[in-house]
Order: C-alpha cells, then structure tokens, then sequence
C-alpha cells in the first residue's frame, strides 16, 4: 500500500488533478466576473494537459496502450469527483461532460506518451506553451451563445379547445421516456397562472419541485401565447449552467379540424464548447417541449 | 464506421487535435471490444522502434506515425489498419499475394493498407514495415 502511495503511478493521477484544480481555481479567482460561465478550455485543454502530466510522471513505467487508458478513465474519474465534490457540479451534469473529459485525458496522455518517449525538450515546451496561450485567451474572450429550439405536433382539435391546456395545465401523469429524466433530471410536471391575460404570472413547476418563473408577453387568444422566463431555480444540475429566457406556443388551425402546436424555446448557454453543449441542450429542450406538448394533446384531445 | 468517418467526415480533418481525438475514441472501443488489438498495435510500434534512426510520433489523422530519420513511412490507426508507403512496383507484387489492399483512400498512390485483425498478422504486418523501412534506410529488399 506504501509503495502504491509513492508510485509514480499514484502521483500523476493526482498532481494533475491538483494542477488542474488550481486552475480553474485561478481561472475563476481572476475572471468572477464572468459569472457560471464555463469555456471550452476548461472541458478540452485542461484534460489534454492532465493526460500530458500524467504521461509525464508515467514515462518510465513502459505502460502499455491498455494500461494507459485504463489509468486515464482513473484519472478522469477523479477529476470528475473533485468536480462534484469542490466546484458542486450536479450528477447529471457530470454524466454529461464525462465523454469529454475521458475523450481528452486519454488524448493527452498519448501525446505526452508520444512527447517524452522522443524526449524532445523543445517540442515538450511548445505544446504546453500552446495550450496554456489558448487558455489564457479562450478565458479572457468574451462568451455568449444564444439559440431556440423550435418542435411542433399536430393536435386533433380545434384551437379554442386547446388554448386553455397551452395556457395552464394539471399535473402530466406520464411516466418521462426521455433517458435523462428517468437518470434524474427534472422534468416538467405542471404550469399554473394567475390570470388568463397579457402581463399575468406563469409558473411552470418541475418534477423535483424547481419553480421557473414566468410572465406573459403576448396573450393573443387561440393563436400565440408567449413569456418571458422572470426567473429561475439556481440548481447545481444543468439549469446551472443555461438560462432559459424566453418560451413560446403558437396554434395554426389546419381547417380539417386539426391544430399544429408549435412550441419555442429560446435559452443561453453558459458552458462551451458549443459544438458539444449545445447537442445537449436542444436534446433535452426538445425532450421539454415534447412532453407538455404531448400533455397537451392527449388533454385537448379527450371528449 | 471507420470507414464511414474517414469517407463521409474527411473534411473535419483540419480541424486541430479532432483526428487525433477520434483516435483516442477508437482507443476506447477497442479496450472494449478487442483489447488484444491494443496488445498487438504495441507489439509492433516496439518492434519498429528497436531498428536504427526509427521514431514514433501521433500521425496527424489520427494513430502512430513511423518514421525513419523523422521522415515518415507508415502509421497505424487505432483500430489496427495499417498504412505502409511503398513503390508503385513493390505495391504491385505485394498486392498479388492477397494480402494487403490498395490504401482505403489514396488508392492511386503507393501506400498500401493492411488490417491487424490477428495475432499472427502481428508478424506480417512486421515484415511489411521492415520492407519498408529497408527501402528508406537505403537497404535492398529482401525477398519475399
């Protein structure tokens, strides 16, 4: 057990996460006014410099390729632990950034395997250099990234007979299909109003209890209800790191006797790299819309 | 679906650190699927690496890259596919024996591609990268 602790294997899994823990401390201590915001750096070049470290103090071991991955996982895992152990990272959000995390770690220490074993100083010493020039410039750049997800199903009734579910509905019985909602993440249970008019308050209340606020902008009866979301649940899950500014429901009436209800969501997310969080994030608002707008059928659409 | 990234998603090839991420993917599907894949690919980076003026460096689409006097010669992709540059004429008589394919995109060229599927394609695939490597070392080929 002694010599584990001393071991070189030991060592690199935790001096990098040490290393890296620091900074995003750092990070965070000189940058709070960029509140929540999470860059691309801290999910891609902080992993690859963890796996390179690693690689670093196990350059001598002559691990093979297995080895090699099996200790980035553990070393990943770890940094995933720390994560939701100092920066209060929710479960669910954690199952989200761990491909990344495993993706780069491994990455890294197979270029830090490829770096030392050719024990070129130079070529050492300008790929860190490049990757800590992205991350002090990724950290100092301005972050802001907005979009809206658009889903629309087709309702057989006519839209008087639906507006009223659009505007406020009872508890949605359905059990959630949605993988993530069944691994725990709240999903949304029931929408109340105080009153069924233009500037009137909205609370659209989730599984786990989490209220978001909301108030109407555009009560235009039959036809198109939107809301500004006025506030929202501060959760260590995802909801930590989107906001959720605006929602929308729009009846066309089809002249068969059926209605095309089309829901919008329009949301800023504050964790990068977009190419990857924002796979997510319509995922899951998708997921959002199709389950109060299926609730909303099945109701509209009983005799 | 090696394949299909290499033939449908070349075009995200420049995208720095991308091919060399989806490698790493690969990694992680063999240790899965067929680790004993990751045994052999180290078998045969270990025994280049023993022949004079040889390194190992990460090939910029993804996989070890060979090389003789930081030129390269051939590289292995994670999932085992092999890649060695011959002569037009050396790929010709290679490809009468069966056992190598025209490289699985620059068929025209004189790479070749032969797949690590075995344990005993460990020593084939060894053999080809000596031949290779004897070219560029300027040794003689030997016979085959």
């Amino acid at each position: 057990m002694k010599t584990f602790l001393q071991s070189k294997l030991l060592q690199g899994i935790i001096i990098s996460n040490v290393i890296v823990l620091i900074i995003i401390w750092l990070n965070n201590w000189l940058h709070s006014e960029k509140d929540g915001i999470l860059v691309f750096s801290e999910f891609v070049i902080l992993p690859l410099l963890m796996g390179v470290i690693s690689s670093w103090f196990w350059r001598n071991l002559n691990l093979k390729s297995k080895l090699l991955i099996w200790y980035s996982i553990l070393n990943g895992l770890l940094a995933i632990l720390l994560s939701y152990i100092f920066l209060g990272e929710g479960t669910i959000c954690l199952i989200i950034v761990s491909p990344l995390i495993f993706a780069f770690v491994i990455t890294g220490a197979f270029i830090g395997k490829t770096m030392f074993r050719k024990n070129n100083q130079t070529l050492n010493v300008s790929i860190v250099s490049i990757l800590l020039v992205i991350f002090t410039v990724d950290s100092i750049s301005d972050h802001h990234y907005s979009n809206m997800v658009s889903d629309e199903i087709i309702v057989k009734a006519a839209p008087e007979k639906i507006w009223k579910n659009v505007v406020a509905f009872e508890k949605i019985k359905q059990a959630d299909t949605y993988w993530l909602f069944k691994a725990g993440m709240p999903s949304p249970m029931q929408t109340t109003v105080t009153a069924y008019k233009k500037g009137a308050g909205r609370k659209c209340i989730f599984s786990n209890g989490y209220v978001f606020d909301e108030k109407i902008v555009t009560f235009d009866v039959n036809k198109d209800l939107t809301f500004d979301i006025t506030g929202q649940p501060k959760d260590p899950e995802i909801m930590g790191h989107i906001d959720i500014e605006r929602g929308q429901f729009l009846l066309k009436d089809n002249g068969d006797g059926t209605t095309t209800l089309v829901g919008n969501s329009w949301y800023s997310l504050k964790v990068f790299p977009i190419w990857y969080y924002d796979l997510w994030a319509e995922s899951i608002t998708r997921n959002v819309h199709l389950r109060v707008m299926h609730h909303i059928k099945e109701l509209s659409e009983k005799n | 679906m090696f394949s299909f990234v290499v033939k449908r998603l070349d075009f995200l090839k420049s995208i720095p650190l991308l091919a060399l991420v989806f490698d790493s993917l690969l990694k992680m599907w063999m240790l899965i699927t067929k680790p004993e894949r990751l045994d052999q690919i180290d078998k045969i980076e270990n025994e280049v690496l023993k022949w004079k003026n040889t390194s190992l460096s990460l090939h910029k689409f993804g996989g070890s890259q060979f090389n003789h006097n930081q030129r390269e010669f051939a590289h292995i992709h994670s999932n085992g596919l092999l890649d060695i540059l011959f002569t037009q004429k050396v790929k010709a008589e290679l490809m009468l024996y069966g056992r190598v394919e025209q490289h699985h995109v620059f068929k025209k060229s004189g790479w070749i591609s032969f797949y690590v599927h075995h344990t005993e394609d460990v020593d084939y695939a060894i053999f080809l990268l000596k031949l290779s490597y004897n070219k560029i070392a300027g040794n003689e080929y030997r016979q085959f």
